[in-house]
């Protein structure tokens, strides 16, 4: 009995070896690396010494960058709610309205993945520059009489957000709207309950999983989106995400963008604590 | 329980008792496939009345058109006098106990028993109340603060129908409400719901396939086959007088003996077997006869005894003996080659001692043997 459960338990461990040593060598290690360099100092053409120089969390607090950390929380948060908005609509169709299309229709929320980011990104940018499509459509249409500043807003930094993570909003909603039992409307119906009450006592409450997980699933990378902003935000609309990069990349002030990603991973982790503790469990309990 | 049962020896009239739910030519088709075929019932205010039937005849769908989750390809339902056509589930002064329970699982005991009556306005002290007291009517005090996954099967059940209970509908109905329980959690339940039905004075249609289940706790019961009402009686009516070889063959065990009618002479029928047995039976006026015509009559196994003393006698060998306790059930082989089910009570003077593959005689009273209708 006894050498069963510890084979069992060697079994797994030799199941789980492969998963920690990547995650342990791809994420703990750079993790850590970052840390240290976020208390190092930075030499004047790049390279760092390490130490304990708390300067580089407190340059954070510099209006300046305070600005870009509120405006990518916002942006990543306005993101989240339109894709809610737009997802639980789409998940809810699919799952109680779609039948045998069930399975073509949510490949379909999965078409644009064929393509590279990029590629899909750049699209963008072509329908909202100057004479894209955009402007053009809205010329033609006689809304505007010239080509009107779409590109380089954070309207075109959201609407590309939207755009790029809305799947990631609706496979997890849909995943949970699948699962409802719709015997459970009718229970509801019964009991007197309209349709509207039906489905803000019902139908929401038991998909708060597929809440939960859409959400974070969008406003982790969101938070930390820098090709979007990059090439739709312009100079005016920079996310924490481009300035972590433009540290690394082009100021070669390894330190400070160090600390820049820290601060950023430190609040997505307290943003999304706070909102599963007043959102999600009370909710989750028992479901 | 026995005056209950003759009291309704006589059908109600409709001057004494007021019709709770009335469906009239009611047709369900999904495609051309007719699920309820032309069913005309009426259900009375405080009746125990059972839809009773095999799997697929149409029961669940008959419920679901009273409680409004369907509408009628034909046809009218009224409930408590008023016509309910396009009036939605929620609207409807009914409620449902499903077969799947259905309670909602992230609310616990009390709010779902609590869940009608908050949309019905009640609040306060008054909703604390009447959950309070709906929970101990299904004997779940103590339990509001539980969650359903911590409920057994039996105890969900009773959330379910203390949550359509305590809105007090006119109407409950029950989809099977007992199908997935074991049989003893079910006979306990069987009579405490007929307690309980009879103490809240509600009228409840019950549907299931368990003819033993319908004819224990029901007032009335309608028998349903492929869409259609095959008669519609209280318990003891139906057994003693199915109207057709359906009702005769669902209801208990029954012999059926096929024949010609050979003369009709009021309620005594003449009917004579293909083996050239006479056999004198009683029609009731709902059943048809002509003369010459093919007929089925049934006997019940309790109905026949062994020896000749009977209006008709057969002669058949004991195939077989089996020892039921209370009673004996010979199955016998008549000289045509049909069957024949016996049933002896053990009764203190019992004297019946036939062995497998005696040849002995049957017999049975005219009275009991009953022509059937198509
Ligand atoms: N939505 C539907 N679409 C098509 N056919 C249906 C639908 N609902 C029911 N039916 C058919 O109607 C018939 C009656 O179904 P119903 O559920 O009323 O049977 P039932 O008497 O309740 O049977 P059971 O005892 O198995 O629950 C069945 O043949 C079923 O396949
Ligand atoms: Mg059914």
């Amino acid at each position: 009995m006894r050498g069963q459960k510890s084979g069992w338990s060697l079994g797994l461990a030799g199941l789980l070896a492969p998963v920690t040593l990547w995650l342990g060598l791809f994420f703990l290690v750079p993790l850590l690396l970052i840390l240290a360099y976020s208390f190092g100092t930075s030499g004047v053409y790049g390279g760092i010494t390490l130490g304990f120089n708390p300067s580089n969390y407190l340059k954070v607090f510099d209006p300046l960058y305070l600005e870009i950390v509120v405006r990518t929380f916002v942006i990543a948060a306005i993101n989240t709610l339109i894709c809610l908005l737009l997802g639980y609509p789409l998940a809810y169709f699919i799952a109680f309205k779609g039948g045998r299309w069930k399975t073509i229709l949510i490949l379909m929320v999965m078409v644009p993945f064929w393509t590279s980011f990029l590629i899909r990104a750049y699209a963008w940018v072509v329908i909202l520059n100057g004479n894209g499509v955009a402007n053009k459509t809205l010329q033609f249409l006689g809304i505007t009489d010239g080509p009107v500043n779409l590109i380089f807003t954070p309207g075109a930094v959201t609407l590309g957000m939207a755009y790029a993570y809305l799947p990631f909003m609706i496979l997890p909603l849909y995943a949970a709207l699948e699962k409802f039992d719709p015997r459970l409307k009718e229970a509801a119906q019964d009991l007197g309950a309209s349709k509207w009450h039906t489905f803000w006592r019902i139908t929401f409450p038991l998909s708060m999983p597929g809440v939960i997980a859409g959400s974070i699933l969008v406003f982790i990378p969101s938070a930390g989106e820098f090709v979007i902003p990059n090439l739709l935000g312009g100079s005016r609309t920079v996310l924490i995400g481009n300035l972590v990069q433009q540290q690394f990349l082009q100021a070669r002030d390894w330190a400070f963008g160090s600390a820049l990603a820290m601060m950023l991973a430190a609040l997505l982790l307290a943003a999304i604590l706070f909102y599963v503790r007043h959102v999600g469990t009370d909710k989750l309990e028992g479901v | 329980m026995e005056e209950r049962r003759t009291m309704q020896q006589s059908p109600p009239g409709e001057t004494e008792r007021k019709v709770a739910v009335r469906l009239s030519g009611v047709t369900k088709s999904f495609g051309d496939f007719a699920a309820v075929d032309d069913v005309s019932l009426d259900i009375y205010e405080g009746e125990f009345f059972s839809l009773l039937g095999p799997s697929g005849c149409g029961k669940t769908t008959t419920l679901r058109m009273i409680a409004g989750f369907e509408e009628p390809t034909a046809g009218e339902i009224s409930v408590a006098g008023q016509q309910v056509q396009g009036v939605p589930p929620y609207k409807r002064p009914v409620n449902t106990v499903f077969q799947s329970y259905a309670i909602f699982p992230h609310l616990d005991v009390f709010d779902n028993v609590a869940f009608g009556l908050k949309r019905a306005g009640v609040k306060g002290d008054e909703l604390r109340r009447r959950v309070t007291k709906a929970c101990g009517m299904v004997q779940l005090a103590g339990y509001e603060k539980r969650r359903p996954n911590m409920l057994s099967g039996g105890q969900q059940q009773r959330v379910a129908l203390a949550r359509a209970l305590v809105n007090r509908p006119k109407v409950l109905l029950l989809d099977e409400p007992l199908g997935a329980l074991d049989l003893k959690l079910r006979k306990e339940l069987q009579l405490e719901l007929r307690t309980l039905q009879e103490e809240v004075g509600i009228t409840f249609v019950y549907v299931t396939h368990d003819q033993e289940e319908a004819l224990t706790m029901s007032d009335r019961i309608a028998v349903m086959n492929e869409g259609k009402v095959q008669q519609v009686a209280d318990p003891a009516t139906l057994y003693e007088r199915p109207r057709n070889r359906f009702v005769a063959g669902f209801i208990g065990q029954t012999n059926v003996i096929s024949g010609k009618v050979e003369s009709v002479n009021g309620d005594r029928v003449l009917i004579k077997t293909a083996a050239g047995a006479e056999i004198e039976a009683i029609a009731h006026e709902e059943v048809r006869v002509e003369v010459g015509a093919e007929a089925h009559l049934a006997v019940r196994p309790e109905k026949l005894r062994f020896g000749n003393s009977g209006d008709n006698v057969f002669a058949a060998e004991v195939r077989q003996i089996v020892y039921l306790g209370a009673s004996t059930q010979y199955i016998m082989k008549l000289a045509d080659g049909g069957r024949l089910i016996v049933y002896q009570q053990n009764a203190h003077d019992a004297t019946v001692n036939a062995a497998v593959g005696d040849e002995a005689q049957v017999s049975c009273d005219a009275t009991n043997c009953l022509v059937l209708g198509g």
